[in-house]
């Protein structure tokens, strides 16, 4: 799956832009397929609003997102909620849980969202093994703390087929060791399914082996 | 899809304003059993009326005369049927056929044999013979012959029995026992006259006449009558319902008048028919209403889920899956109260025909198929829309 912008310009970032260079904003950018991005954006540089607009779940921008040489807005209802369950897969900084299920029924939401899910319980629970969330896995929602819900997050993310997936600050509330785990569980999920990712964060880091780091 | 639907269930609360969702479903009962009732009533009067059980012969036969009033007295030829009248009479949507009732232009006497001192004046009237009831094939003249057959009506039968023999001190007799007297009958017409003898071959309930041959009748009216062709004063129609309204109104706008008994079911029919419309009218007023508490009920689900299902979206539910969600919540609610709605109609029908059988009128006893139609009609039309709202409003959502 070819990610693809052209020009992009987030319009409430507009006036500031202006003033300031960027990698990704204003410019030609393709992400090559299968390959670790890392996007380092300061506070305030649009970096929640480039995921977001690489979800399609905001559309203030002027310029293009090409997907697979297609924008975003010809994709009909079902085929961005397909693209959704098989090609992107997506941890938001808000995380975005269902405070009304338990933590394993969120991410059964997403592995069974698909008539044949695309892996198993089993592998389910020994994700949350690796994370050290097994014990909070039939607690609800409301109950766990941040760390905990941001590795219920990871989990679930990791739980359908993608060829790309977008990651907001995925380790802000996991101590070094946590951090560590997850970025290894996600390097190797994303391995076998030859998919890439991109990661946007405030500051470097060499939890992954990037292929390709970007300036906000 | 079931494990994730039970997973949307605790996020998609349907139990939103519960209430008001068994006001809806009851709402849609209600109407259903109205719908299906009118439907079901005008089955069974149809079947009352013309079904193959309650068929009565003189119900299909009115004989159709000019009311005499006092202006026509003293001038007979304003009480006949002239030609146009009569292809006005038979172009009526409601007269499947009509014949003249020929009178006879002579004097008839009739006596009885022997002992019975039975002699009276009387007068023959004749029909085509398609409009006869009897059956016979000894309804036949020709011209040469001394036997006629006569037809009587069977009132006339009862009027001797139990009026005139039983005053009299006259023996009672049988309809086989008429049959097979003759009886002496002499026509005549100033000085010519002539004898038959006459033969009861049939008693007829639908025409109240002394019916003769049409073949003899033509031949006596020739030989015997003035010599022109009368016109008839009566006419007999063929229809398919006598107490059809249209020609009650039809007789009444003309003048003519007929035999009250057989017309009078009109004026309750009217009623019946009113009373079964304003049912139904209910019926499909109340059906509305349940359609629109459906609809809002649905807008009221899915707005109180908008943000689970913004999210659900989000997260990359197919706004299919949320449609297929949303109807299987619904549709077994509008499946179950049709059922019940039309279960409760044949009930209702079942207890119908037995009270009913008992006073001699059939109806089925399993609703017509005419009110399964409409059960089925309704529900498509229930699923439809609610369908139609669901797919909005997680449009609007999504």
């Amino acid at each position: 799956m070819l990610i693809q912008l052209h020009h992009l310009i987030p319009l409430p970032l507009r006036e500031k832009l202006e003033q300031r260079d960027s990698d990704i904003w204003n410019k030609d950018v393709q992400f090559p397929p299968g390959q670790f991005v890392k996007i380092k954006a300061p506070s305030g540089t649009g970096k929640t609003t480039l995921i977001h607009y690489l979800y399609h779940v905001r559309y203030d921008y002027a310029g293009k997102v090409l997907i697979n040489g297609k924008l975003w807005q010809e994709y009909d209802k079902e085929a961005l909620a397909a693209m959704r369950q098989q090609q992107v897969s997506i941890i938001f900084q808000d995380l975005r849980l269902f405070e009304q299920l338990t933590a394993m029924e969120n991410i059964e939401l997403k592995r069974i969202m698909l008539p044949q899910p695309y892996c198993t319980r089993e592998k389910v629970e020994e994700m949350a093994a690796k994370l050290q969330v097994s014990h909070v896995l039939q607690q609800s929602g409301r109950t766990l703390s941040y760390g905990e819900r941001q590795r219920i997050a990871i989990i679930r993310a990791l739980v359908q087929p993608f060829k790309w997936l977008l990651m907001d600050e995925p380790f802000s509330h996991l101590d070094e060791e946590n951090a560590q785990r997850a970025a290894a569980l996600i390097a190797e999920e994303c391995r076998a399914r030859q998919a890439g990712f991109i990661l946007t964060d405030l500051d470097s880091d060499a939890r992954f082996p990037y292929d390709v780091k970007m300036n906000l | 899809m079931f494990p994730f639907f039970t997973l949307l269930k605790k996020i998609i609360q349907t139990g939103v304003g519960k209430a008001r969702l068994v006001m809806a479903t009851a709402g849609l009962g209600i109407a259903m059993v109205l719908l299906l009732i009118a439907i079901q009533a005008h089955t069974n009067f149809s079947q009352l009326l013309y079904g193959r059980q309650n068929q009565n012969e003189s119900a299909d036969f009115l004989v159709i005369n000019k009311k005499i009033t006092n202006a026509m007295m003293g001038q007979p030829e304003k009480s006949m049927f002239t030609p146009e009248e009569m292809a006005q009479i038979k172009q009526q949507s409601f007269v499947e056929a009509a014949g003249f009732i020929t009178s006879s232009q002579f004097k008839v006497t009739a006596a009885a044999p022997g002992d019975l001192q039975f002699y009276t004046d009387m007068f023959f009237e004749s029909v085509p013979d398609s409009f006869i009831d009897v059956k016979n094939d000894e309804w036949q003249w020709r011209e040469g012959e001394n036997n006629i057959p006569i037809i009587l009506p069977n009132d006339f039968l009862n009027l001797y029995n139990f009026g005139f023999a039983l005053s009299q001190n006259l023996p009672q007799v049988s309809q086989e026992t008429v049959k097979n007297l003759p009886v002496k009958i002499t026509i005549s017409k100033g000085l010519l006259s002539e004898q038959f003898t006459g033969r009861i071959v049939g008693f007829s309930d639908r025409i109240s006449s002394f019916l003769v041959p049409a073949s003899f009748m033509e031949w006596a009216n020739r030989r015997f009558g003035s010599g022109m062709a009368a016109a008839p004063s009566r006419v007999v129609i063929k229809t398919r319902d006598p107490a059809n309204p249209a020609l009650v109104s039809f007789l009444d706008d003309k003048g003519y008048s007929t035999n009250q008994d057989k017309v009078k079911y009109s004026k309750t029919k009217l009623i019946v028919q009113t009373i079964v419309s304003v049912i139904g009218f209910f019926g499909v007023v109340l059906l509305l209403f349940a359609l629109l508490v459906f609809s809002m009920f649905i807008q009221l689900v899915i707005a109180s889920c908008k943000k689970e299902i913004q999210l659900l979206v989000i997260l990359g539910t197919a706004p299919g899956q949320l449609r297929r969600y949303l109807m299987r919540q619904f549709a077994p609610l509008y499946l179950v109260t049709g059922i019940i709605a039309l279960l409760l109609v044949a009930l209702l029908q079942w207890v119908a025909a037995q009270q009913l059988a008992a006073h001699s009128m059939h109806i089925s006893a399993w609703p017509g198929p005419g009110t399964l139609a409409a059960a089925v009609l309704v529900l498509l039309l229930v699923y439809a829309v609610n369908l139609h709202n669901v797919r909005k409003y997680i449009a609007q959502h999504s």
